[in-house]
């Protein structure tokens, strides 16, 4: 399964009050549709997660495509927590590579309501049959990762705190991005706890977003990048199911997936699901670019950063700053990638990058999708 | 929500009491019960009952609550291994969660988890608190 990135748009995530759903889809799909050189696609596909559970609607995706004039083209919406953009682009492109010309959307609204209501609706997550009975919100689960990970390893609060600085010197170059500000790695730990040890700063902040791309049969000719293979597998649903809560198995198996399929087994850059700065060190461990309780020094160390021995992770200020509309995120991913491979991504940039890595979780990584693009030229 | 009391009502058991399920091929426990094993996907699973008292093995002070939990923030979960299973829950009678020590023992005590905003049915269950 390889498929052509015909175009990829973005607009920058952030608290739209004024804008609605529909208007942020129009201006994302326009754009992809107008570089694409397309009226309109033979089906898409819609990634959403918070937006239908405030307003109660059901069937986004008609609701997207009937707003965009589309009569008459499939539609479907995808949904996996978190891990939704990715595994919707898991659906787009096995109907791209069937033949169709396929418009992959992902949108979320997360200004809508409280923090609080926000928090109780991404809960759910976890594990709502156990540990969804607790008031875990959503940061409770990483929290105590966080603990486990600092106590079993020796990790000191301090060491974690690179994490968010880079993402946030990233950010900064981002036009895209929620939080295009620096942040001191001492800045971190004495900001407004989260679920302790974590801090606002090792979190994403509630944004709305919306990112799409167009994907076509590879023989299509064109395109701004190849998107060669997008692989899942699930995980332990709750932590207290996981032989050893640090590890991230899905990770592993969805990457190996990805690797058998194209024989591609290291990238030069990628964006990775840091939702919280403990996310991104168990998934660069888990991906095998870090030994087991490592990644926090060496991405201290700068191995992930620009001039660093790679690959380059989140150029974009993944959700810690970028930003994280839970169900448009995957597509950001994707997008992101797309036109770092094509060399015009307008904020840090890979120079040469033939080949990039989309990791994307739910919740404690439940599920992971591990999606591939290479360079098209 | 009415169904969301059914559902709270069909979870009793695993809820009040700490039941679980053990798995006759893999040999695992895991909480709460259900008829097949998280782990082997075995069908073979009878019900145990977990130990109440367990340990302390992470822990986390939750400030950034849900909407249910505004007025008893911060909020403190645990990773409690019984031994045979582990368990996320909430630790409760912490009076400064700076204090508490990972390791320590930990006891499982009956209390109301939350009130459903609509129906104001008041929903209860097994809690865990330090070990005096
Ligand atoms: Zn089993």
């Amino acid at each position: 399964m390889s498929v052509s990135v015909k175009s990829a748009s973005m607009v920058r995530v952030g608290r739209h009050y004024k804008v609605g759903v529909d208007d942020m889809v129009v201006e994302v799909a326009d754009e992809a549709l107008s570089d694409a050189g397309w009226r309109k696609p033979d089906a898409i596909v819609v990634s959403s997660v918070v937006y239908p559970r405030l307003s109660g609607q059901s069937d986004l995706a008609s609701y997207v495509a009937s707003s965009l004039g589309f009569q008459g083209v499939s539609a479907v919406a995808v949904e996996a927590g978190e891990a939704s953009g990715l595994a919707a682009a898991m659906t787009a492109a096995r109907l791209a590579a069937e033949g169709r010309r396929v418009l992959l959307v992902g949108v979320d609204k997360l200004s809508d309501a409280p923090s609080s209501v926000i928090y109780k609706v991404l809960k759910g997550v976890y594990h709502m049959g156990s540990d969804g009975w607790y008031m875990i919100s959503h940061s409770a689960i990483p929290g105590l990762l966080a603990d486990l990970y600092m106590s079993s390893y020796g990790v000191d609060r301090n060491t974690l705190s690179y994490w968010p600085a880079l993402m946030h010197s990233h950010a900064k170059l981002n036009p895209y991005a929620m939080l295009r500000f620096a942040v001191n790695p001492e800045a971190v730990a004495s900001a407004m706890p989260v679920a302790k040890p974590l801090t606002m700063l090792d979190s994403f902040p509630l944004g709305d977003g919306a990112a799409a791309i167009t994907l076509a049969p590879a023989g299509d000719g064109g395109g701004i990048a190849t998107l060669a293979a997008v692989e899942s597998a699930v995980g332990p649903m709750t932590v207290a199911h996981a032989d050893d809560p640090l590890d991230m198995p899905a990770v592993r198996a969805a990457w190996g997936k990805v690797k058998s399929a194209t024989g591609v087994n290291s990238v030069d850059v990628m964006e990775i699901h840091d939702s919280y700065t403990i996310m991104a060190m168990l998934i660069l461990e888990a991906l095998g670019l870090s030994e087991r309780g490592k990644a926090a020094e060496q991405v201290a160390l700068g191995k992930f950063s620009q001039g660093g021995e790679g690959p380059l992770a989140n150029p974009s200020g993944g959700l810690k700053a970028r930003g994280h509309p839970v169900g448009a995120t995957g597509v950001y991913m994707l997008a992101e990638l797309a036109l770092q491979l094509a060399g015009s991504f307008p904020g840090v940039r890979v120079d040469g990058a033939r080949s990039g890595l989309a990791v994307g979780i739910n919740a404690h990584g439940s599920t992971a999708y591990s999606a591939l693009l290479v360079s098209s030229n | 929500m009415v169904r969301d009391t059914v559902i709270q009502w069909r979870a009793r058991l695993s809820r009040y009491r700490l039941v679980g399920g053990k798995c006759r091929e893999c040999q695992k426990a895991f909480y709460p019960r259900v008829k097949s094993c998280p782990y082997c996907g075995s069908r073979s699973v009878d019900d145990v009952e977990l130990p109440r008292v367990g340990r302390l093995v992470a822990y986390t002070a939750v400030y950034s609550v849900e909407s249910e939990a505004r007025s008893g923030s911060p909020v403190v979960v645990g990773l409690v291994d019984l031994g045979v299973a582990r368990v996320v829950s909430e630790i409760t009678d912490v009076a400064d969660p700076d204090k508490l020590e990972r390791g320590s023992q930990v006891e499982a005590v009956f209390r109301k988890l939350y009130e459903d905003g609509d129906e104001g049915v008041i929903v209860y269950g097994v809690k865990f608190r330090p070990r005096r």
